[in-house]
């Protein structure tokens, strides 16, 4: 069990900083996850954990050892590349015994032992009796497989996994991010995992560290970084989001509201930093799918009222584009309802999921 | 009990058991008894691979498969030269490997495919099959695939057909028809000699008459063919060696002045036929500067001469065609394998030899095979040490003889000669063929590995590495000292005051030596002009046309030049024109008043250096998607119209730096230059003026041959500039 520690980690470039000043901490046994855009210096970080690359600036701990400057091959981390990185000159019983040769007299092992561990490693990822085929021979899940297999049996304090997942198609990949994690919950490994993907950051991550432009914009629990992002980058990049500018009018303890001039209503959402109390101009987030359908001329808390525009059926829902004052807003309704153009919809959005940031789109 | 699993290690010791059992009873097991060992090693195998031995350990491992294809050359010749002893046993160590390997190889290829195609129900007539292709083709693609094999079936196949059948003509009750293959089979003779000579070694003291002794170093004379053989293997060799760790060391370490030392390791591929293996000679010779630091060092001179140092010579002329496909290899490893290993607890050597190696290998092999072919061709090197023990040497002298008939013999002996170029040129082809797949990547971060070297990587570079590459760009270099008579036609010395661009005038303004630089350009010019016109036809057909037979035939045929010796070329051109227009001056037989020479050189240089201009303009056409081209044909636009308005434009750049290449491989070649150009003197080209420079003992106009020599590398480095700087295309050099 290992702690992964980042203070202060700054990668340079040329005149790129493609890491800036990033720094975070994994729990050992836990599945933190990496998540920006491309570009954006998750996988720089990645491989700054793995050894590949040095920091210009920062330092990088496992549990209390300082392995900022320690060589890749002895940090004893496993890495599972993008592009699974197989030797295809060796077997599939080769790639994977690989890294229990190396450490073959470090850990006084013998080839008994080596091959006892390939099967479990086999085994572990369900590709028993594969062991003499090459990489070529294997279709794309299998490959990443043995990528995995190939990283899990040496036992490493930190398991890298960079976009393990972008190679496979739709469905391949929804089921290789089920096993990942339950091979992972099983194993107890501390693992950090790279990817662009959001559904797939949240559905497998304990932690989630959003990255944008080297810097490491927040942190937190899914359902935190989901529900509650703190910038507008986060807001944005996370799901679908309606975002408005609007004027602070009142300040509740709990709640601010807030006048959104171009939808012609008032609003009232949480803030997400305390500073947003003291703010005059800030944005608004509503999340399509937050909102409830309310009858005709209901009364409330962030009633509002939108003409449909576009009908968009998406097969597990339906998609609205309204027109709300002179906005436009994307919302979510059941995939039963058929409404037509031009329809009006009434519609509530609750406060408690309606937030305000304290930062507004650039350019307003 | 259980069966226990059958691994590659029951391949060797069958392999183990059957040398040790040849070794042991030697003396007994000839004839019919050596016969029922080797039938004995095969059944081994087959049974081994019937009792489910895994084939596909050796049939896909980089290594054992390699190993194989060499074992294939190698047990070939020991059958045939019936060579006894250590290296008889080695290859039947080799037999069950092969065995295995070749079962593999028909059921993967061969059974399992027959067996797929029983699977699919539905039938396609033949008949279907002829309309679909026949509708893929309009009359402009018929046009190319029709002219471009006839042209290459024309000049191509039936010249070396000639010589084949030539080679089998023997005088009336003299013996069959294997007579001429025999004589170069036969143990011992002039071609092979297992046993050197009584008193013959490889290097011999001579004691001077100042009381210090010089060594010369001749190396053994095993035979004609043997020779070369052993010529060409030990050049290959070393050269691999030599081009690996040089390109490694400057793909993945950087160091003050690495620019600097990567170009001066490319100033070796400048070709200067005949002048760079006179300055070796000149600098291995009595009077050079090794002599003079190991007089200074040791007390002793050395001289290198014959067959060693047309084996140093080569070395240092061609490993850097190992180098260029070496660097390329390794720049081209998907960085992230390399990482795993890394990441998994490997380093230094191990990582090396365990991932970076077998990745690199096919690029590498794919160079090494063209400096056995270049070795095993190359004349400049066996006449400037006057060595005519060597394949080469001897099919050139018969073209030289007073009586200006190539004999039987002869043909035999080119045919021998194209039978080890080609096989090994196949061989690697399917090897490298095979396991290209190693460097294609699925994405992901390309950072290229580059390290820093530490004081001591820092000592071996400066002052091992760097000397060695200075060391090999030395011919060049005195290339143009001697042209610049800097140092004088023989011994060694600078002579700075003397430095005169005479001679590099003199050569424009002899009319008797300029005729030679004319005739090179003009033989030149029109050679890449109907090399072009034939790549364009066959570079479009098989990239846009995929009719099974045809097209991969035309595109086998396109390349496998590089791989036929040009003295084959020679031979064949000889026997065709003289068998099918004799006494027209065609007829190379007619002699030097009737024989125009030009007509039938151009038509080989065009043929020969086809494979380089067809390359590049192949590159071209892939570059072009056929989208490109089914949208102009969509909108209503005739083939031509798009071959010639659409796709052409495009590929400009790369058509004339196919041309480029061409030029330049054109003027600097040798074997057809000297042998047919040799038939009607006042046509031949420059490098038969070098040539005829160096051929005596005492040569003469050293400085002029230099100035050519200067001439060419001007000629080569301006092509290097213009696709590089110009075209901004990697200066494509040579490759399977």
């Amino acid at each position: 069990m290992t702690r992964v520690k980042l203070e202060n980690v700054t990668k340079i470039y040329g005149k790129v900083v493609a890491v800036d000043h990033v720094s975070f901490e994994v729990e050992s046994g836990e599945l933190f996850t990496l998540l920006g855009p491309s570009g954006c210096g998750k996988t720089t970080t990645l491989r700054i954990i793995a050894g590949f690359e040095v920091p210009e600036e920062g330092k990088v701990y496992f549990d209390d050892e300082d392995v900022t400057f320690l060589k890749p091959y002895r940090r004893n981390t496993a890495m599972v590349f993008q592009n699974y990185a197989l030797w295809p000159h060796m077997t599939i019983y080769d790639n994977i015994a690989y890294g229990l040769r190396i450490r073959k007299k470090k850990l006084k092992l013998t080839e008994e032992e080596i091959r006892r561990r390939v099967k479990w490693a086999l085994e572990l990822v369900k590709l028993e009796g594969l062991e003499n085929r090459y990489p070529l021979q294997l279709s794309g899940g299998q490959q990443q497989r043995v990528a995995l297999a190939r990283a899990l049996v040496v036992e490493p304090r930190v398991l890298l996994l960079d976009e393990p997942l972008s190679n496979l198609d739709a469905k391949l990949r929804i089921e290789m991010r089920e096993e990942i994690k339950s091979l992972q919950k099983k194993l107890g490994i501390t693992t950090i995992y790279v990817t662009h993907d959001q559904v797939e950051a949240m559905s497998i991550s304990d932690k989630i560290a959003v990255m944008n432009k080297g810097r490491l914009m927040q942190y937190g629990t899914p359902r935190e970084v989901y529900f509650r992002p703190h910038s507008l980058f986060v807001a944005d990049f996370i799901g679908r989001s309606n975002i408005y500018t609007g004027t602070v009018v009142e300040v509740g303890d709990e709640y601010v509201t807030v006048h959104l001039d171009s939808l012609g209503y008032d609003v009232k959402a949480i803030p997400v930093k305390p500073e947003v109390k003291g703010m005059k101009k800030v944005s608004i987030v509503i999340k399509p799918e937050i909102i409830k359908l309310v009858p005709p001329n209901t009364r409330g808390d962030n009633v509002i009222v939108g003409e449909v525009d576009l009908v968009m059926f998406l097969g597990e829902k339906t998609e609205l584009r309204l027109k709300v004052g002179e906005e436009k807003m994307i919302i979510y309704v059941p995939n039963y309802l058929e409404p037509g153009i031009g329809d009006k919809i009434w519609f509530q959005a609750p406060p408690d999921h309606v937030i305000a940031i304290p930062e507004i789109p650039r350019g307003e | 009990m259980p069966k226990r699993i059958l691994t590659t290690k029951d391949v060797y010791i069958a392999g183990f058991f059957l040398a040790v059992v040849y070794l042991l009873f030697e003396n007994v097991l000839t004839g019919p008894a050596e016969f029922a060992l080797w039938l004995f090693g095969i059944f081994w195998a087959y049974l081994l691979v019937l009792r489910g031995l895994d084939y596909y350990r050796i049939i896909f491992s980089f290594s054992q498969s390699f190993l194989v294809i060499i074992g294939f050359i190698y047990d070939f010749f020991v059958i045939v030269l019936r060579i006894p002893g250590l290296p008889r046993a080695l290859a039947l160590f080799l037999l069950p490997l092969m065995t295995v390997a070749t079962i593999a190889y028909f059921k993967e290829n061969i059974i399992a495919p027959m067996r797929e195609r029983k699977l699919i129900h539905l039938k396609v007539p033949f008949s279907k099959k002829i309309k679909a292709a026949v509708f893929k083709l309009d009359p402009i693609m018929w046009v190319f695939i029709i002219v471009g094999s006839i042209i290459l079936v024309v000049f191509l196949l039936v010249p070396v057909l000639m010589m084949l059948i030539n080679a089998f003509i023997v005088p009336p009750n003299i013996g069959d028809i294997f007579y001429n293959f025999e004589r170069i089979f036969t143990v011992p003779s002039r071609y092979v000699r297992i046993n050197p000579l009584p008193g013959e070694t490889f290097y011999r003291p001579i004691p001077l008459s100042d009381g210090t002794v010089e060594y010369v170093i001749t190396g053994v004379n095993h035979g004609i063919l043997l020779n070369s053989l052993i010529n060409a293997t030990f050049v290959t060799t070393v050269a691999t060696f030599l081009g690996i760790i040089v390109a490694f060391v400057l793909a993945r370490y950087s160091f003050p002045g690495r620019t600097l030392v990567r170009i001066l390791a490319m100033i070796p591929l400048f070709v200067t036929p005949f002048v760079n293996a006179y300055v070796i000679s000149i600098l291995f010779g009595p009077q050079g500067p090794i002599s003079w630091i190991t007089q200074a060092l040791f007390g002793f001179k050395i001289w290198i001469k014959g067959l060693a140092g047309v084996a140093l010579a080569q070395t240092m002329a061609f490993y850097p065609i190992v180098y260029m496909n070496a660097y390329s290899s390794f720049i081209n490893i998907d960085p992230s394998m390399e990482e795993q290993a890394e990441n998994l607890g490997s380093k230094g050597l191990k990582l090396f030899l365990t991932v970076t190696l077998p990745l690199a290998l096919p690029g590498i092999v794919a160079g090494s095979i063209l400096v056995f072919i270049f070795s095993l061709e190359d004349l400049g090197a066996p006449i400037v040490f006057q060595e005519s023990r060597l394949m080469s040497y001897q099919i050139y002298s018969s073209f030289t003889s007073e009586t200006g008939i190539v004999s039987p013999e002869i043909a035999a002996l080119g045919f021998v000669m194209l039978f080890i170029a080609v096989l090994g040129f196949i061989a690697i082809r399917s090897y490298v063929g095979m396991r290209s797949y190693a460097m294609i990547s699925r994405g992901g971060r390309w950072t290229i590995r580059e390290r820093r070297l530490g004081p001591l990587g820092l000592a071996v570079v400066y002052f091992v590495l760097v000397p060695l590459i200075i060391f090999t760009a030395l011919p060049q270099i005195g290339v143009v000292l001697l042209a610049f008579n800097i140092i004088p036609p023989s011994g060694f010395t600078f002579q700075w005051d003397k430095a005169t661009p005479q001679y590099f005038l003199q050569i424009f303004e002899d009319p008797r030596i300029f005729i030679y630089i004319r005739n090179t350009l003009t033989y030149a010019l029109a050679a890449v002009a109907i090399a072009v016109t034939i790549a364009i036809m066959i570079a479009y057909s098989v990239s846009r046309v995929k009719i099974k037979v045809v097209t991969p035939t035309l595109d086998t045929l396109s390349t496998i030049p590089l791989a036929i010796p040009g003295l084959v070329i020679a031979l064949g051109y000889y026997f065709f024109y003289s068998t099918f227009f004799p006494g027209t001056p065609l007829d190379p037989t007619t002699g030097p008043t009737v024989f125009q020479a030009w007509i039938v050189l151009i038509i080989a240089y065009s043929i020969r250096k086809l494979p380089f201009v067809t390359r590049s303009v192949f590159a071209g056409f892939q570059q072009i998607h056929h989208a490109l081209e089914e949208a102009a044909l969509n909108l209503g636009a005739s083939r031509s119209k798009v071959i010639f308005g659409v796709v052409m434009p495009m590929i400009f750049t790369y058509i004339l730096s196919g041309a480029i290449i061409g030029f330049i491989y054109i003027t600097t070649e040798v074997s057809t230059s000297i042998t047919i150009g040799g038939l009607n003197s006042q046509q031949a080209p420059m490098t038969f003026f070098m040539m005829n420079v160096y051929k005596g003992t005492t040569p003469k106009g050293v400085q002029l041959a230099a100035s050519m020599g200067v001439l060419l590398i001007l000629f080569q480095l301006i092509a290097i500039l213009i696709v590089v700087l110009v075209f901004k295309q990697r200066y494509a050099f040579i490759g399977v």
